[in-house]
């Protein structure tokens, strides 16, 4: 066994922990972009001995560290483990996906620790989905962009970030997207949900736009529709025919699990989410 | 610097955007942004310096530290231009030639109604400037009245911006179409009329407040009122141009007028944490200078987790950003603070002093406010927190940034709690007489309320009116 990071107490305890195993460790404190309080480490095995539950937890590490090219080798490892793909996605990715939403949320992690996350677990998600038979079990794919005229897509970025940390297959089409386009990317990808962000008021009929634009070419029942940004309010939101509001990112996630949710169950009504208003 | 070397200059920067480096947007947010201002944050000894505790910074040679770090990230990593996902670079010459063809001051407006900005130092007794309002929305039948609220006190206003026009001639206007190019020109209409109103006919205006993009401000900037008025770019985050922003610079060389540009950098953004937004911020302001050639720079720290400028952190960010510029610089900029509560609300009138006198005494030279309510609701913005923002600005000027520090950890607590979910206050119908230009009187109150608290708490909010 070697490992680095003799200070550190986690490594110790890891270390008494695997002692009979052959470990090797890589572990570093304070020197990972925003993690200077965390304690970050890595467990590479040259004989796997894991349990199941240990392997689950190295992918959710993994993946909350943004490691992809380790990520999907440890998925390989788990699968030819037995482990069933379902608990490696939702016990393993998905976890990873808690452990950045909450290092984010705390401060401990920045919007580019979130989009590298947000990478890996796409491709874990990718992974395991080209094992499945069907798209059944995923949690939903949604198309995002930032309406016509608009470039300022930070906030956007942040959401579709936060979707694709919690599970969802994203496309994100960028800024200055017209609705055409959005509808052409959510038919070609069969999208659940296709979501339009503005931070200007002058691009805001965009939004009012593609319900409109979906009547008129026969699709309205084919997407569920959310908006949001600065300038954007639920009552605008219900106005024009959009599905769902939320103010922060954190919102937006649970207004699309809950959006997905509530039409398969034939539940087609208006959502809000503001969790610092109280509303859940 | 004459109109035709400050377009080369512009034109060579437009250049480098065809022949500078290759990096895609993606590369650039999460890869190339990240490392590089962690790595010059650790170089220099900057992580883990923001102090909570302590909102306004009085530590000079921090913000020196800091002013060398952030021009150092200008000079290492430049601007990405959007449009070709090539790399703008500058260097030392350019830096260095920018700054000695700056202008040492900046006149707005003519006449009785003319204001001179000079580059301010900290804790300068020189007074910033006040422009207002922000763009932001009010349906079309009170944008004359409200203009005309903002113009009509000419101790607290200086200059004139727009209001974002909502449903004009009962239009949806959509952004980068020909009802944008119209909208910017008869938002300029709209202005005349109320500087008319105001009696201020030959005061300082500044921007098209209704161009989304490129085609409003061509529509708008020839007929802007005024001597001398002023363009405006946005450019996108973090350390990003476009070639919108090139348009507008060039128009406002074309038209002979200044040019106002920068951009937010966001705690939790791309630049990671508080020290790193705050050395974007410090680079923003040298890179728009550089790149763009502008008048002044328009560059503010905001805290993401409540898109404000009024959380410790922000306000701690943004007194070194200023700090470090006033201190290194003869660059004149103008801050925003972020501010997200509505009108008529307690909240608001605390958050706004907070802010204005933190900017205000770290050395801004001119604002650009208010922001009410986060500027998330059609009507919520009045004249009254256009005032409000003016007097606490200009009052605060001189003001020491060790008693600054001490009255903001005072104010904090008022209004810190609810940040997350800020009061959106009440609408300029339920609280301005768009008649008589005048507050409601339980606005006035409030008014009144809250100024006499914060004089007999030490703020100098008087001081405007024997300036």
């Amino acid at each position: 066994m070697s490992y680095i990071g003799k200070d550190c107490i986690v490594c110790r305890i890891v270390q008494k922990r695997f002692s009979r195993s052959r470990v090797i460790w890589i572990h570093s404190k304070g020197d990972r972009r925003g993690f200077k309080e965390s304690i970050y480490y890595k467990i590479s095995l040259e004989e796997n001995n894991m349990t199941n539950d240990e392997m689950l937890s190295r992918i959710s590490h993994l993946v909350a560290d943004g490691e992809q090219d380790q990520a999907i080798e440890a998925v390989d490892e788990a699968i030819k483990m037995g482990i069933p793909l379902l608990d490696i996605l939702n016990k393993g990715g998905t976890e990873g996906m808690n452990i950045v939403n909450e290092r984010y949320d705390s401060g401990d992690a920045y919007l580019p620790e979130l989009v590298i996350a947000g990478d890996t677990m796409t491709s874990v998600v990718e992974k395991i989905f080209s094992l499945m038979d069907s798209r059944e079990e995923r949690v939903g794919t949604v198309v995002i962009g930032q309406a016509e005229g608009d470039v300022h897509d930070i906030g956007k970025n942040v959401v579709a970030a936060m979707l694709r940390v919690n599970g969802f297959e994203v496309h994100d089409l960028g800024t200055d997207v017209s609705v055409k386009k959005f509808v052409e990317k959510g038919l070609e990808v069969q999208a659940d949900i296709l979501a339009m962000s503005t931070l200007m008021t002058a691009s805001m009929p965009y939004m009012e736009d593609l319900p409109k634009y979906l009547r008129d070419i026969g699709r309205s029942e084919d997407f569920l529709y959310i908006v949001g940004g600065g300038p954007v309010t639920p009552e605008f939101a219900q106005r024009i025919g959009a599905n769902g509001w939320g103010r922060s990112a954190f919102d937006a996630v649970k207004i699309c699990k809950r959006l997905i949710a509530n039409a398969k169950g034939g539940n087609h009504d208006f959502l809000v989410v503001d969790v610092a208003a109280g509303l859940q | 610097m004459s109109m035709s070397e400050r377009m080369d200059a512009i034109l060579n920067s437009l250049d480098k955007a065809y022949s500078g480096p290759v990096c895609s947007i993606k590369d650039w947010d999460v890869k190339v942004i990240p490392t590089t201002v962690h790595g010059i944050l650790k170089k220099h000894g900057l992580e883990k310096t923001c102090d909570i505790d302590n909102p306004c910074n009085t530590d000079m040679e921090l913000a020196d530290r800091f002013y060398q770090a952030g021009r150092e990230l200008a000079l290492e990593l430049g601007f990405l231009c959007e449009d070709t996902e090539r790399i703008i670079r500058i260097d030392e010459s350019d830096l260095q030639d920018a700054m000695n063809q700056y202008p040492k001051e900046i006149v707005y407006g003519s006449g009785d109604n003319e204001v001179i900005m000079k580059p301010r130092k900290p804790e300068d007794p020189y007074p910033p400037v006040m422009v207002a309002p922000l763009a932001l929305m009010m349906s079309e039948e009170y944008v004359v009245a409200a203009l005309a609220g903002f113009a009509k006190k000419k101790k607290l206003v200086d200059v004139l911006n727009g209001l974002t026009i909502d449903k004009p001639r009962g239009r949806e206007i959509r952004s980068g179409t020909p009802y944008e190019t119209w909208l910017g020109h008869y938002e300029q209409e709209l202005k005349r009329q109320a500087l008319w109103l105001a009696g201020r006919e030959d005061m300082g205006t500044c921007g098209v407040a209704n161009s989304t993009t490129e085609y409003g401000h061509l529509g708008g900037a020839p007929a802007t009122p005024g001597k001398n008025p002023t363009t405006m770019c946005l450019l996108p985050a973090e350390m990003k141009i476009c070639f919108g922003n090139f348009h507008r610079a060039i128009q406002a060389l074309n038209y002979g007028q200044r040019i106002h540009s920068g951009s937010e950098s966001y705690i939790g953004g791309y630049g990671g944490s508080v020290e790193g937004a705050t050395l974007i911020c410090i680079a923003n302001d040298l890179l728009n200078l550089a790149i763009l050639r502008c008048d002044n720079t328009n560059n503010n720290v905001m805290d993401m987790k409540y898109f404000s400028g009024t959380s410790r952190r922000a306000l701690w960010g943004n007194s070194i950003a200023i700090q470090a510029i006033a201190r290194n610089t003869e660059i004149m900029t103008d801050r925003i603070v972020e501010t997200v509560g509505g009108p008529c609300t307690e909240f608001y009138m605390y958050e706004a002093a907070v802010g204005y006198m933190i900017h205000s005494a770290s050395g801004a030279c001119k604002t650009l406010g208010p922001r009410s309510a986060g500027g998330r609701f059609v009507n919520y913005i009045t004249p009254v927190e256009g005032w409000w923002v003016g007097q606490v600005f200009k009052s605060c000027a001189g003001m020491k940034l060790t008693d600054v520090n001490a009255l903001a950890k005072e104010l904090i607590p008022k209004y810190e709690n609810e940040l997350g979910n800020p009061p959106k206050g009440l609408s300029i119908t339920e609280c301005f007489n768009l008649h008589t230009l005048e507050p409601s009187e339980e606005y006035a109150q409030l008014y009144e309320r809250i100024k006499n608290e914060l004089i007999g708490m030490g703020m100098p909010l008087n001081q405007v009116f024997r300036q």
